[in-house]
């Protein structure tokens, strides 16, 4: 399929999950999405599926704490000055489960975007905005390179006979990646520049046409936001 | 052109193409033209097409994820008519031997086809003028040498003017009509190469000799400090890349480990150091082994170079401002590790890995980016040493020769031949 409307169909269902109000709803959108990130390769999906499904969890855990809805209390806590008496009710582990499965299904949107389409023809397709449709391409590659940054960074400490430990160790890492990153960015943007990118009167590799498919995909992305609105 | 590191190569072939000033500013006097139009009035957008650049590192220039799209981007962005992009793509493609790669994804690419896939692109432009700025550096000799002739014989046939800048000075002195060499920022040489030869042999008689006049090596080979033994190993793909290798390593020898592009020199490199596993076989080591990766950009976790040396040894700053003033980086203490040169870049990376005072040490090509004369000091330090073993991988023939004992040849069928 053409990744123009896969991207609109990816969006429509992220869009249903922020509206919908049903937690099964929900829930139903992010398995799934989660269906069909788990088809992509081993080695691409995971750092994906481990953001979307950690951010979740945490998010699961950590609402009951912030919240203070009536309901059946099955826990109470100490008390903490300025939030007060920390309980966990009924009211609040389902709210917690309905943004949990919110949050998850536009993650696993947004994974299934960066792991199934094709970046290339998306950036082809966008009739306006070329720019900011490449920007947005280019950041989705951030995530497998980060990954390998890593994993370099933690190779030539090892090599030094220092294994980076726990959290701490760890979070040492991130400066190092943030300034990579940047640095890298740097170098594409001179080769981009070098190779002509931001000329006026630019031209375009010709696409083939929309098929029966694409159409229905689209028609499929406006019928997810509608359902996400009236129905779900 | 040629130069040590640092002397302003990248600088000057970034100007041709606009870049300097446009894109990394700083000061700029005096005058660049290139095919009528002056880089102070028209910026690198606008002279691309006129001038095309291969950049050292394919993996930062790449736009997008498949083959032909990348190619195609740079005819897009100058305008070509629609109908024609395809085709000239194609063509470009196809004149450096690589039509077959025009559907696949560039991560699926080799380091080789990746590069052969960047000459295609800036071929596709028809540019005036073709810079190219270390576009071997992370390619064996083959490839190297096929990469080099290929581009300028392209080039040829189309009249292009070539720039090539190298640190490895072999191969342009064989291939150029004409040598620059760059001291501290200024152009003293330029001429043919026969006269370079001469001057060369009179002013910076490294760039033009073997290299091998490192001093003399003390042959007190000690006990044995790594054994790789009968080991295969594979990635997650599950395709061995080694397969029944064995490999040993005594105390006060140096040993060179060559092959092609793809042949396991590293995994065998990383098996040594203990940073992998092997999957069957067995490897035994003694004492602390350092492994210095073939990314220098990797020494970059402190905000200072002493600091990150002495990630290595606990954070002794003493030990740390010893390993950099062997490495010749006496008075870099206190400067960023991401403000160095790529060469000044490579030595702070091997003092991280000596401060330690390893029993075994591997150098993962070690040479990248370090000019002829930078490598003959590497070569005598390292041959200075007789307390450790020290295992290096290298694709620059020349500085094996000048720094090994030992020759091992990891051939593409994964087989150990030694000399």
């Amino acid at each position: 399929m053409r990744p123009a409307p896969a991207a609109a169909l990816l969006f429509g269902l992220a869009a249903a999950a922020l509206l919908a109000r049903h937690t099964l709803s929900v829930a139903v959108l992010a398995v799934a999405l989660l269906v069909v990130c788990l088809r992509a390769p081993v080695s691409r999906r995971w750092p994906y599926l481990v953001g979307a499904l950690s951010s979740a969890a945490a998010l699961f855990v950590l609402t009951p704490f912030v919240e203070r809805l009536p309901g059946t209390v099955y826990w109470t806590g100490p008390t903490i000055p300025v939030v007060g008496t920390l309980d966990v009710t009924s009211t609040e582990l389902s709210g917690a489960l309905f943004n949990a499965c919110r949050l998850a299904a536009v993650s696993l949107a947004f994974a299934a975007y960066a792991l199934w389409l094709d970046h290339d023809r998306l950036v082809q397709a966008a009739g306006f905005a070329r720019r900011s449709v490449l920007a947005v391409a280019l950041a989705t590659r951030l995530v497998p390179a980060l990954e390998r940054d890593a994993s370099g960074l933690v190779e030539a400490l090892r090599g030094r006979g220092v294994e980076p430990e726990g959290l701490r160790g760890k979070a040492r890492l991130l400066s190092p990646l943030l300034a990579g990153s940047l640095e890298r960015s740097l170098n594409l943007a001179e080769a981009m520049e070098a190779r002509g990118f931001g000329r006026s009167g630019a031209t375009r590799l010709p696409q083939p046409g929309w098929g029966t498919r694409e159409r229905l995909a689209l028609a499929g992305a406006v019928l997810a936001v509608v359902a996400g609105v009236l129905w779900l | 052109m040629l130069g040590p590191s640092g002397s302003g190569k990248s600088t000057l072939l970034r100007a041709f193409a606009g870049l300097v000033p446009h894109f990394h500013g700083g000061r700029f006097s005096g005058r660049v033209e290139v095919a009528g139009l002056d880089t102070r009035r028209h910026g690198p957008a606008r002279l691309a097409g006129t001038v095309a650049t291969l950049f050292q590192d394919p993996e930062d220039q790449v736009v997008f994820t498949r083959v032909l799209n990348e190619v195609a981007f740079g005819l897009e962005n100058v305008g070509t008519p629609p109908a024609e992009i395809e085709a000239r793509a194609l063509e470009a493609l196809a004149l450096v031997g690589a039509e077959h790669l025009a559907g696949r994804l560039v991560t699926e690419l080799s380091g080789g086809e990746l590069q052969r896939i960047c000459l295609a692109a800036t071929l596709a432009l028809e540019p005036e003028l073709l810079l190219l700025d270390e576009p071997t550096s992370q390619l064996d000799p083959e490839a190297a040498e096929g990469l080099v002739e290929l581009a300028l014989r392209l080039a040829r046939d189309r009249g292009t003017a070539v720039l090539l800048c190298e640190q490895r000075p072999a191969l342009p002195l064989e291939v150029s009509d004409r040598v620059l060499f760059l001291e501290g920022g200024r152009v003293s040489f330029d001429g043919p190469v026969d006269d370079a030869r001469t001057w060369l042999e009179e002013h910076h008689p490294l760039f033009v000799s073997d290299g091998s006049d490192v001093g003399v090596h003390l042959h007190h080979l000690g006990e044995a400090v790594a054994k790789v033994d009968n080991v295969s190993f594979a990635y997650e793909d599950r395709l061995l890349v080694l397969d029944g290798a064995s490999l040993e390593l005594c105390r006060g020898e140096i040993v060179a480990l060559v092959g092609p592009n793809g042949s396991g020199k590293t995994t065998l490199a990383k098996l040594a150091a203990g940073l992998l596993e092997p999957l069957s076989g067995r490897v035994a080591r003694q004492g602390r082994a350092t492994y210095l990766s073939q990314d220098p950009g990797r020494y970059v976790l402190r905000e200072r170079a002493d600091e990150e040396v002495a990630v290595g040894v606990s954070g002794d700053l003493r030990v740390a401002g010893r390993a950099l003033a062997a490495v010749g980086l006496a008075g870099f203490e206190d400067r960023h590790p991401r403000d160095l040169s790529s060469g000044e870049r490579e030595r702070l990376a091997l003092a991280a890995v000596l401060a330690p005072e390893p029993d075994l040490l591997v150098l993962d090509e070690p040479t990248r980016g370090v000019d002829p004369e930078r490598k003959s000091e590497l070569a005598a330090l390292l041959r200075g040493n007789t307390a450790r073993a020290t295992l290096v991988v290298t694709h620059d023939r020349r500085f094996a020769r000048a720094v090994a004992d030992r020759l091992v040849s990891l051939a593409a069928e994964r087989e150990l031949m030694h000399a």
